[in-house]
């Protein structure tokens, strides 16, 4: 990204970062929301960090069970006839 | 981002594509590299479908690091995979990025000291620097973003995750589904039958297909 960019954007306004801070807030999944009472900055920054890394643990764990599931797939099965139907549409 | 319908739909076929490729479905290579073929079709997945954003080429750059991915990168990304080599150095020439994020909250906390608002202080703090850096290592290319920029690449990428994971279930409880089906095929199961909503239409042709089904209103999860 060119140089300009970033000092263009380093003049954001306080609607904006209040903008972001309140999207940051409700993409967090309910379950997490609850317990913060006040958005504060830190507590969102925390709250984030803790549902991106259980995101990664998810795919993780889905790419293991997904690779046990696909290398005991026979090309004949009805699974493997569910992927090529997939990928034909 | 919105994670829609048409970004699940890329990601999903763009994944098994993958999957394809590395031919994991043939049973070949140990446990770990069949675990980290399908990890790294997911991502690249996720990656190409999305688009050109930050986190995008810096998870396409971090990907590239690695020898092993390589091969598979090139093959996916074909000429488009120059680019995020020449982005990965490019960034590399501005050493000054973590000078100008720097710069940035503390000129942004200086504005805010201004404001009597409730968020006046929102980006002031040690705090909030400590947990800016952990999310900075989290998202892709992070380290080399601007305050603003890493917000709202968390958004996007956040979004994109959490589509990543869904597709993947569904992925998972469909083919389980259609696995459980074969073994017991005596049993006719109305509701545990599941199916993605995205490729519905294809099913209502398939062959031996239960007509009733396709009466569904509505193929869901």
């Amino acid at each position: 990204m060119p140089i300009e960019m970033s000092s263009r954007r380093s003049r954001i306004t306080d609607e904006e970062i209040n903008e972001l801070i309140s999207k940051l807030q409700s993409l967090l999944p309910e379950s997490r929301r609850r317990s913060m009472s006040r958005a504060s900055a830190s507590k969102l920054l925390k709250e984030t960090c803790s549902y991106i890394k259980s995101l990664h643990r998810e795919v993780d764990d889905l790419s293991d069970r997904l690779s046990d599931l696909m290398s005991t797939m026979d090309s004949n099965s009805p699974q493997a006839e569910i992927i090529r139907s997939i990928l034909r549409s | 981002m919105q994670a829609t319908k048409s970004f699940e739909q890329a990601f999903l076929k763009q994944m098994l594509l993958g999957i394809q490729l590395s031919a994991v479905s043939h049973g070949s290579g140990s446990l770990q590299e069949r675990k980290s073929a399908i990890k790294l079709s997911a991502d690249v997945a996720m990656a190409v479908a999305r688009g050109s954003k930050k986190w995008t080429r810096g998870l396409i750059a971090s990907l590239s690091k690695e020898e092993q991915n390589r091969s598979f990168l090139q093959f996916v990304l074909g000429k488009e995979f120059e680019r995020p080599a020449k982005i990965c150095h490019s960034s590399w020439k501005i050493p000054r990025s973590k000078n100008i994020v720097r710069r940035s909250l503390r000129f942004l906390s200086k504005r805010k000291s201004n404001i009597r608002a409730p968020n006046s202080s929102v980006l002031a703090g040690t705090l909030v620097e400590k947990r800016t850096q952990v999310l900075k290592r989290l998202v892709p290319g992070g380290q080399s973003m601007d305050a603003f920029s890493l917000l709202d690449e968390t958004l996007d990428y956040a979004a994109c995750l959490r589509a990543q994971v869904d597709v993947m279930q569904k992925l998972m409880t469909t083919l389980e589904a259609s696995k459980h089906r074969a073994d017991s095929d005596a049993q006719r199961p109305k509701e545990k039958f599941h199916l993605l909503p995205m490729v519905g239409s294809w099913y209502s042709t398939r062959k031996g297909l239960r007509k009733r089904l396709s009466k569904r209103p509505k193929l869901t999860l």
